[in-house]
């Protein structure tokens, strides 16, 4: 393999851990009054090595900006982000690039996130151009290798395309091969199908779950979708106003959530028969859940939930 | 490119725009290097040129004919006769005469003479339709000086120029002519004032003034050599018209046309140039300034803030008494200045850009900054630094023609501006020079017009909204 895995994998290693971060962003609001919008507002988790974590939470609740702190793009307030035991919250641009080559993005939107200008080949090359990683014909077989990784295949006939030229599910397709070429150990995967058209939706998570399993990358999986985060995930961390309400592994979070707001998640999730859906409905609890700075308690092994009171 | 040329105004400019750069190559690979201190700032070179004549075309709807400037050279047959201890060589010029006036002038050059003792005789001879002839001018080269030794060489550097016209030794021989065929007596002095051209190429017309004689002439030339060696290198005999040429000429005889034609490398020189320079150092600098904000940022936000209110045409009409009219000081200055205002709209757009999802995706790839900035903000962003360095193009165009017309232009250059200040500086728009005025008027029109017809096509290229429905 050309790019080859600095850390061989293990079972319960930490990959990222954050501890009690905090992004808070000045907005301005008229010519002198600023008030500070608390994106994310002390969030702790880690994720393990091979493992998939889910984020979940609605629009604005601050899971994309927490997947954008766990790869650096954002630099937190406060708080400390490791990779593999190693501080990386103050790192300088030009010695991130090291940690760039081992953790990788897989964004929402296809359309946006890869450059129009360039063909298939060029952007699915970019990365290992960008780290000075092989020969012009070792690339070659590297980029078409993974290609056909993503199901890209014959690699030849989309190597020299345009983004334009594919639907929406063969762009995703590209960015996650742009994600895979530099065999990553950690991916964020932000919202990656939710841009998608339903029919390719399946196919694209089958071929993440795949890929992860094969290649045992750690994924940091944020949706708001609760049925996929079940399907793909490991974990499941409920993120509410910047903050994590709810964590623990998925069957149990999802089966039997504690926290009001996780319950209130799930049970927004359409029901296929709509003739079920007063019934589902009717369980909701809408009493209100404590949204002050509650600290996450562990109920049950592995289960944390903020605020609760036995 | 497809695009460009689906639309009329692409196709009519880039018609106009493949013209242009072909006559520019012409003119380059056609003109001599150092044409305007060496040729057009010459005024010999231009001596035997007519004076603000009109073009020549405009005898087809004048109802009076003026006469062509024809010039006669000694690169034609010539006749050799041996006479006694001496050769005599003889050029015959023909000249149909069918103009309704005299010549403005006529003129003789000769130029490259070398003798071994007796110095040669070079004798000038117009035989008339009617048959009368007249021996206008004898020049006896100037003889050795003491301590010269042979072969002795004359009017090498500065060739020996004589207007015939002015010429009291040829008015005296007219004077004599005049007065043994048509008994008219009249003095030298006399003579001059009214033109001695108009006596040889005219008979009286009994009321004290000339009438034109048609018909065919033969101007003789006669050069008599007394040596085997010796030799005339060059001789010149040229009948002044008032018509020149296919765009006239300038006050002082100057081909306009000769000018105007290279003023197209010039203008496209200052044209793209400046654009492509300016459009270059705009970009760089917007993109810089928007991707990597903070300092850098202020820093060059500030920069063309300043260079942008600075008011430019102070500036040039300071620097042009400190350091001189100088082209290149004038493009230079252009671009200075010009760079501000693509930095400032490029910034905008690269803010947008670089809030975008690419630009966050291509930094997980571990991008450096300066590929972020080149291989993937710069792309987006072309299409509309293109149409932006077209557009510039005609601007820049126009300033240089303004800057001439102001009098601060670069005068060892003629520049299309400059050629209409000079037409301007010498009255020619009361006095009615129309051929010294409109030529270069039109011609930085239909330049900077080429240039908008381009952008105008590269429009829907730009912006896909203007793009028309296949």
């Amino acid at each position: 393999m050309l790019v080859k895995r600095r850390v061989r994998e293990g079972e319960g290693e930490e990959m990222i851990r954050l501890e009690d971060v905090k992004m808070h962003f000045t907005v301005r609001k008229g010519l002198f009054k600023t008030t500070t919008m608390k994106a994310v507002d002390g969030v702790s988790l880690k994720i393990g090595k091979g493992e998939i974590l889910a984020l979940v939470g609605e629009s604005g609740s601050g899971k994309t900006t927490l997947g954008r702190l766990t790869l650096r793009l954002l630099q937190p307030t406060s708080g400390r982000i490791l990779f593999e035991n190693q501080d990386i919250t103050n790192l300088h641009e030009a010695k991130l690039k090291m940690f760039r080559g081992r953790v990788q993005a897989v964004f929402q939107d296809p359309y946006s996130s890869i450059d129009p200008f360039m063909n298939i080949y060029q952007i699915v090359e970019e990365p290992l151009v960008i780290h000075r990683i092989g020969d012009e014909k070792e690339r070659r077989e590297h980029v078409y290798k993974t290609l056909e990784d993503v199901r890209l295949t014959p690699p030849q006939d989309y190597a020299e395309k345009y983004p334009h030229m594919l639907s929406g599910g063969q762009r995703q397709r590209v960015g996650i091969a742009r994600a895979l070429v530099l065999n990553p150990e950690y991916i964020m995967a932000d919202e990656p199908v939710s841009m998608i058209d339903a029919s390719s939706r399946v196919e694209i998570l089958q071929l993440l779950k795949r890929l992860q399993e094969t290649h045992n990358i750690a994924f940091l999986y944020i949706t708001h979708d609760i049925a996929t985060a079940r399907y793909f995930s490991d974990r499941v961390s409920v993120m509410y106003r910047g903050r994590v309400v709810e964590s623990g592994p998925s069957e149990k979070v999802i089966e039997k959530p504690l926290h009001s707001y996780t319950k209130q998640l799930i049970a927004a999730v359409p029901e296929p028969d709509p003739s079920n859906r007063f019934r589902e409905r009717s369980v909701v609890e809408t009493g209100s859940f404590d949204e002050d700075d509650a600290d996450l308690v562990e109920v049950e092994p592995d289960h944390f939930v903020a605020g609760f009171k036995k | 490119m497809k695009e460009l040329l689906s639309s009329g105004s692409g196709k009519i400019g880039a018609a106009f725009f493949i013209a242009l750069v072909i006559i520019s190559i012409g003119v380059i690979v056609a003109y001599p290097a150092n044409f305007g201190l060496r040729y057009w700032s010459n005024p010999v070179l231009w001596a035997d040129n007519p004076q603000v004549a009109p073009p020549s075309w405009t005898n087809l709807f004048s109802s009076e004919k003026h006469l062509e400037t024809k010039v006669f050279e000694s690169t034609g047959q010539a006749e050799r006769l041996s006479e006694p201890g001496a050769t005599r060589i003889v050029y015959r010029f023909n000249l149909n005469y069918a103009a309704d006036e005299a010549p403005s002038f006529t003129s003789l050059t000769v130029q490259n003479v070398s003798y071994q003792d007796r110095p040669p005789i070079i004798a000038v001879t117009v035989q008339r339709p009617d048959g009368k002839s007249i021996g206008l001018y004898q020049l006896i080269v100037s003889g050795p000086r003491p301590g010269e030794q042979p072969p002795f060489r004359r009017y090498y550097d500065t060739p020996f120029r004589v207007q015939l016209s002015g010429e009291p030794n040829v008015a005296s021989a007219v004077s004599d002519f005049l007065e043994q065929q048509f008994s008219l007596p009249i003095s030298d002095q006399d003579l001059l004032v009214k033109g001695v051209d108009q006596a040889v190429f005219g008979v009286p017309d009994g009321d004290g003034g000339f009438k034109v004689l048609k018909g065919n002439y033969t101007i003789r030339v006669d050069t008599l050599l007394y040596n085997q060696s010796d030799s005339v290198g060059h001789l010149k005999y040229v009948v002044g018209g008032s018509v020149f040429g296919l765009l006239g000429t300038d006050t002082l005889g100057r081909d306009l046309s000769v000018g105007l034609l290279f003023g197209f490398p010039v203008a496209l020189f200052i044209g793209l140039v400046t654009s492509v320079v300016t459009t270059f150092i705009g970009t760089v600098t917007g993109i810089v300034s928007g991707y990597m904000g903070g300092k850098t940022d202020t820093v060059i936000q500030r920069a063309s803030d300043i260079l942008a209110n600075i008011p430019l045409l102070p500036i040039l009409i300071f620097l042009a008494f400190i350091v001189g009219q100088n082209l290149f000081l004038i493009i230079l200055i252009l671009i200075a200045f010009g760079w501000p205002g693509l930095t400032i709209l490029i910034r905008s757009m690269v803010l947008q850009i670089r809030s975008g999802n690419l630009v966050e995706a291509t930094m997980t790839l571990g991008a450096s900054k300066s590929r972020i900035m080149f291989r993937h903000i710069f792309p987006q962003t072309a299409p509309f630094v293109f149409a932006t360095m077209i557009f510039s193009t005609p601007a820049a165009i126009l300033a240089e023609a303004s800057l001439s017309f102001l009098g601060l232009g670069d005068p060892s250059l003629p520049t299309w501006g400059q050629i209409l200040e000079s037409g301007f500086q010498n009255g020619g728009v009361y006095v009615g020079y129309w051929w010294w005025i409109l030529p270069p008027g039109l011609l930085i029109v239909i330049t900077a017009m080429t240039f908008v017809l381009l952008a105008l096509a590269l429009e829907p290229v730009v912006n896909p909204r203007l793009r028309r429905v296949q």
